[in-house]
């Protein structure tokens, strides 16, 4: 790769020039102010009309001082030339670099108003419903002042509901349920059922997470199937092992697996020869193995809560319960058989999508965050997106102090309390940032020991926390926080109407503290950035032990030696160097993850597209009632007294209905044979382009299958004037869907990168 | 053929091999461009008459240069040196540290890799070229006392030589990549691939001329049965059913037949080949070399006993040590490659079984006991192929260099797994870019 470095920077030097481009049209804005603020809001808006009329706009500045004048006027906000140069950016299709802080929602809005003017659709893609509906109501009045339309998505929403807000010219919804409805979109038998009306532009609200981050999060779609929950007599005799006796746990804590005495023991215990011959593999040993895991690795209160009387799982990237989420593939039903509750029903899953294959269906996207320069690479090659580096309002005046390292976890959390209450006793606000729910209840409760009054932010509603967030840069506030928790809300110094401002500058402004490093060095800074928004003053501060995650992942089987003082803090470069090579390492780790799973979507999103225009096709057109008559022509003589309409709709229903089985089969096989496919290497084989040689093969049968199936079925279904009665032939669609989010699926170990050799060139 | 039809229909498909078709017809001109100072009259000539030149050391790099080494030309040591240091730095990650945590860096750390990777070559690139132009200055290149460098040569045109040589090495270690990275194909392989089948007309040739019709005929149609045969071998996998267990049944039935794990028949590759011939060779050049500064041959008990077997490939002496060192080595490589207690081990962790074997140790024994097996069919397999070139020489046929014939096993079995690899890469792309027709 090193040797294209000439070709990266061309590339730079080309966003290099767009950024100059776009500082000199913004420095011409002023210029256009004093003559706009003359025109009344109809001449303003009619002058925004004409120059963004046909698709594109004539002059930048003016359009943009436009924009400006109307925010003042609707919002009573004035843009900074920064934020008038971001809204220029988005519109060209950049991911725009903007620090916490200076104004992303406004400039969000801004473009899309710009874009909705250009008579584009635009949806404004945030992470969560709160936001969604925040910024919708917020932003409302300078859409309108343009005649456009802007409406908000939320989860409580039905389709009715959905429908009418899709239909305005700016949408604003969380980035799940745009692509829920994408998903429910693909299941419908009439056009009229459909919610979404397709879109020009997605907008996206911190891009990174949303782009990276959680790019390969599926969105699944499921429908009712029994469960196969793990019987009780099994989850009975896997809770009596013991760690380390009978089974034992990887370092990363992500696989578990029985020792040969824990096998043993279950055999005997359950009665049968051996848990690994033919007939007991594929049953008995699957439901041990999602017992066991459900039991050694799955902790409550980490990653899940129980609350009436059903497993809430926890998201790990947000800290918070996720209400839509669910373990795949039985695992669920097992750790509700663990907790002792009613297993719930299995899923039988319709069909899924990735983040990045629903973004990939906008013809164009841009977004903004506050750490984009970090996730440059991936951006671009994932997305072929740019970034552009928005310069602060006022400059930067937080100071990042060096990483505390400690020798053990116990030493780092003595330091962290002490830490805290130093800070916390000259009344400075400080912010905590913790990486599970746990953690952040133990150090609340460590806290309030010492008389300290802590606000903890974990897995509770979106608008509380927001409130509870806004407010954390008060005198003497100490807020514990999960990762990322109530984001999208400023930390405004002297509280949310900043009162005692002075004060709490003077005191240093916000303390932002980090537990230990995250994954990636991107996740770190996206809390350092919480402080020192707007040229504030602001403190932020790490904290590493060496037993941390991160440390013992990233530097897996490596050995340092380093002498801790007293206090068992370790101050060595050397130390410090390590612990940033052991992040390098899980980011490396993370990237690799990535690149995998886009290479092996990528077809079968490909695939997801033939299928799609299939759909429309059918859904469109009377085509099914065509194929359908040409392949069982008696039959379709039968039903020539029928109205027209009807029949066309019952083999419309007949042919989505197989065109959708066989899909979901194809999905639930592709799913199966990714498993193993990383064993083809072994053979020298490339596993990718073997995954495509049998994913291609069976899509092929597929297409035949699904027509095959349908004329059978039309020859044998009841069709009267009601239409086709599936029905009777159990060929019901499932009558309830529900939808999830496999977050950090932990069934889905690959051994991917397991193998490797010098034999490559001789292949 | 269809299939060919429809690679060159699919336009970015086309477009690749367009490229990669460009890039070794480059490399080719390159490697009959004579490099500055070189007499290529004397070359020319020489190697014309260069029929029986059987101990020569560099042969198989030759070989590999597609017949560039001999004629001294700008592309003379070719590939050689990126496959060296690419070998090279690969064993580094095992040995130092600091390579190691690269390597777990993931795609950063491969980047700085590849970096080492080429510095290397560039070392490396001009340490043989130094050699060869040492060899080539001493008259000792093409056989003793013949002049290939122009005769009013001086330091400065030697500096000269050697600075084009190894320019050229990163000229074809760039179009190899370049031919990875935009063509079809791994391009170091495809580049070795043109220099062995570029002196398959040339080979043929000096048969004919010097064992007559009915020889070449009977060789014809051996090599035929050979590349049937090795085509057929390559091919070969003994496919054992693995489950992961981690999932629900109910779709058991679809991954079967996909799911399992392939152990190749010749899961060694040609590697034990290599390095086998190599060993053959170091000490027949460490006594040339030692001897270089004489130019009669020294009649001592290590020259009768030992160097005149390793110089005779027709030898019976020269084949069974052949034979026996390939086998050695494909053991020796297998080992090395293939660990079957970490693939259990790594088996066992991502959940998969093989159905009716215990996981951990006995699955470890299961795999290591099925290697085993196959070790023994393949590296008899590989060894029959590696000296059926010298039992034709023992039989009379006379190609030129031997050992390293392209009619040769090495070289057939180069020749087709490159072409089956790259074969099945533009198929699979051709799979993808053309299904999309099948639901319109």
């Amino acid at each position: 790769m090193a040797g294209f470095d000439w070709f990266w920077k061309a590339l730079g030097g080309k966003s290099g020039r767009n950024q100059k481009r776009s500082v000199a049209i913004v420095n011409q804005v002023e210029n256009h102010a004093a003559e706009l603020d003359a025109l009344d809001d109809v001449a303003l808006a009619q002058r925004a009309k004409d120059l963004a009329s046909g698709g594109r706009i004539d002059n930048h500045a003016e359009f943009l001082a436009i924009l400006g004048v109307a925010s003042q006027r609707t919002l009573g906000l004035k843009p900074y030339p920064v934020q008038s140069q971001a809204v220029l950016r988005l519109i060209e299709g950049d991911v725009v670099h903007m620090a916490t802080g200076e104004g992303k929602t406004l400039v969000g809005a801004m473009a899309a108003t710009g874009l909705g003017l250009m008579g584009k659709r635009v949806h404004s893609i945030t992470v969560n419903d709160y936001l969604a509906v925040r910024d919708a109501e917020w932003m409302r009045p300078l859409v309108e002042f343009f005649g456009l339309s802007v409406a908000s998505i939320s989860e409580k929403m039905d389709a009715g509901e959905r429908r009418q807000a899709y239909k305005a010219a700016i949408v604003y919804g969380p980035v799940n349920e745009i692509g829920f409805d994408v998903l429910r979109d693909q299941l419908i038998t009439r056009r009229e059922d459909a919610v979404q009306h397709g879109a020009d532009v997605a907008i996206i609200d911190e891009a990174d997470s949303v782009l990276v981050d959680e790019a390969l999060v599926p969105l699944v779609l499921a429908g009712n199937q029994p469960g196969h929950a793990p019987r009780g007599k099994i989850t009975d005799v896997v809770r009596s092992l013991k760690e380390n006796d009978d089974y034992t746990i990887d370092d990363d804590r992500r696989n578990v697996f029985l020792t040969d005495k824990g096998a043993a023991k279950l055999e005997q215990q359950l009665g049968i020869s051996s848990l690994y011959d033919d007939e007991h593999v594929g049953s008995t040993l699957v439901q041990v193995n999602l017992a066991l895991h459900a039991q050694a690795l799955l902790i409550r209160d980490i990653h899940y809560i129980v609350r009436d009387s059903k497993v809430l799982l926890i998201d790990a990237s947000r800290g918070r319960v996720a209400d839509l989420q669910r373990w795949p593939d039985g695992l669920q039903a097992a750790v509700e058989a663990k907790e002792g509750l009613a297993v719930s029903e299995g899923g039988k899953i319709l069909d899924t999508i990735t983040l990045q294959a629903l973004i990939g269906r906008y013809p164009m996207a841009c977004g903004m965050t506050g750490t984009a320069v970090e996730a440059t690479d991936q951006l671009r090659t994932f997305y072929d997106l740019h970034v552009s580096v928005i310069e602060r309002n006022h400059p930067l005046k937080r100071f990042d102090e060096a990483d505390r390292i400690y020798a053990t976890m116990a030493e780092k959390n003595r330091a962290i309390i002490d830490e805290i209450a130093l800070l916390h006793s000259t009344g400075q606000p400080v912010l905590v940032g913790t990486h599970d729910v746990a953690e952040s209840e133990e150090l609340a409760t460590a806290l309030r020991e010492l008389n300290i009054e802590v606000s903890v932010l974990n897995a509770k509603n979106d608008a509380e926390e927001a409130q509870i967030i806004a407010e954390a840069g008060d005198i003497g506030r100490v807020t514990v926080s999960t990762q990322m928790a109530g984001r999208g809300t400023d930390i405004r110094l002297g509280g949310a109407d900043e009162a005692d401002y002075d004060e709490v500058v003077k005191l240093g402004g916000l303390a932002v503290i980090g537990t230990a490093r995250h994954r990636s060095q991107r996740l770190d800074n996206q809390l350092r950035g919480r402080a020192g928004r707007q040229g504030d003053p602001g403190l932020s501060l790490f904290f590493v032990s060496l037993d941390d995650d991160v440390v013992v992942s990233g530097g897996s089987g490596e050995s340092v030696s380093a002498q801790p003082d007293a206090t068992g803090l370790i101050d060595s470069d050397r130390i410090r160097d390590w612990v940033g090579h052991c992040q390098r390492v899980t980011e490396g780790q993370l990237l690799e993850i990535h690149s995998q799973s886009w290479n092996y979507n990528k077809l079968l999103a490909d695939q997801r597209v033939i299928i799609d225009e299939r759909r429309e096709r059918l859904l469109d057109t009377a085509l099914a009632w065509e194929e359908l008559a040409q392949h069982a022509p008696a039959r379709a003589a039968e039903l020539e007294d029928l109205d027209q309409s009807v029949r066309e709709q019952a083999a419309r229903d007949i042919m989505l209905y197989h065109l959708d089985y066989n899909w979901s089969e194809h999905l639930a096989l592709m799913d199966d044979v990714r498993e193993s496919i990383h064993l083809r290497a072994i053979a020298r084989e490339t596993p990718l382009d073997e995954y495509h040689r049998i994913a291609v093969r069976e899509f092929k049968d597929l297409a035949q299958r699904a027509v095959d199936d349908a004329v059978s079925t039309f020859k044998s279904v009841t069709i009267d004037h009601e239409g086709a009665h599936l029905d009777d032939e159990g060929l019901a669609r499932p009558s309830a869907t529900w939808t999830y989010m496999v977050s950090d699926n932990p069934l889905a170990g690959s051994g991917n990168s397991v193998i490797s050799g010098i034999g490559n060139i001789f292949r | 053929m269809s299939a060919i039809i429809q690679a060159f229909k699919d336009a970015d498909l086309r477009k690749k091999i367009f490229f990669t078709i460009a890039m070794i017809v480059l490399y080719r001109i390159g490697a009959q461009i004579p490099s500055p100072g070189v007499d290529y009259a004397t070359i020319s000539g020489r190697l014309r008459d260069l029929t029986q030149d059987q101990s020569s050391v560099y042969s198989l790099i030759n070989l590999f240069s597609g017949g560039a080494l001999l004629q001294l030309s700008i592309f003379a040591i070719g590939i050689m040196p990126y496959i060296t240091a690419s070998i090279i730095v690969q064993l580094l990650t095992v040995v130092i540290p600091h390579f190691e945590e690269l390597k777990k860096e993931g795609q950063s750390g491969q980047a700085k890799m590849m970096q080492y990777t080429r510095y290397l070559t560039v070392a490396l690139a001009l340490l043989q070229s130094s050699g060869i132009v040492a060899l080539a200055d001493r008259e000792q290149l093409l056989g003793a006392g013949i002049r290939v460098l122009s005769a009013d040569r001086n330091f400065f045109d030697l500096i000269v030589l050697v600075i084009t040589m190894t320019a050229g090495a990163v000229l074809v270690m760039w179009m190899g990549e370049l031919i990875t990275e935009k063509g079809v194909g791994n391009g170091m392989s495809l580049l070795i691939f043109a220099g062995i089948a570029t002196r398959l007309p040339t080979d043929g040739m000096n048969i004919l001329g010097n064992s007559g019709g009915v020889v070449f005929a009977v060789v014809l149609a051996s090599v035929l049965i050979l590349v049937i045969g090795v085509v057929f071998v390559e091919q070969g996998q003994r496919r054992i059913p693995v489950q992961y267990a981690k999932r629900m049944v109910g779709r058991r039935q679809y991954g079967g037949s996909s799911t399992y794990l392939p152990l190749k028949v010749n899961q060694a590759g040609v590697i034990p080949v290599i390095f086998a011939s190599s060993l053959i060779y170091m000490p027949v050049l460490i006594t040339q070399i030692v001897n270089s500064g004489s130019l009669e041959v020294s009649d001592n008990w290590w020259q009768r006993n030992i160097i005149a077997h390793l110089q005779t490939p027709s030898s019976w002496q020269y084949i069974v040590l052949y034979f026996a060192l390939t086998i050695f080595f494909s053991y020796f490589y297998v080992s090395v490659q293939y660990d079957p207690a970490e693939q259990a081990e790594n088996m066992k962790k991502y959940g998969g079984f093989i159905p009716g074997i215990r996981p951990g140790r006995p699955t470890a024994e299961y795999l290591g006991f099925v290697m085993n097996r196959l070790l023994f069919v393949g590296s008899l397999y590989l060894a029959v192929i590696a000296v059926l070139p010298n039992i034709m020489l023992d039989l009379g046929v006379d190609a030129g260099s031997a050992g390293a014939t392209p009619f040769g096993g090495t070289a057939i079995l180069i020749l087709v797994s490159v072409a089956l690899t790259t074969v099945k890469q533009i198929e699979s792309q051709l799979l993808q870019s053309n299904y999309e027709g099948l639901l319109k």
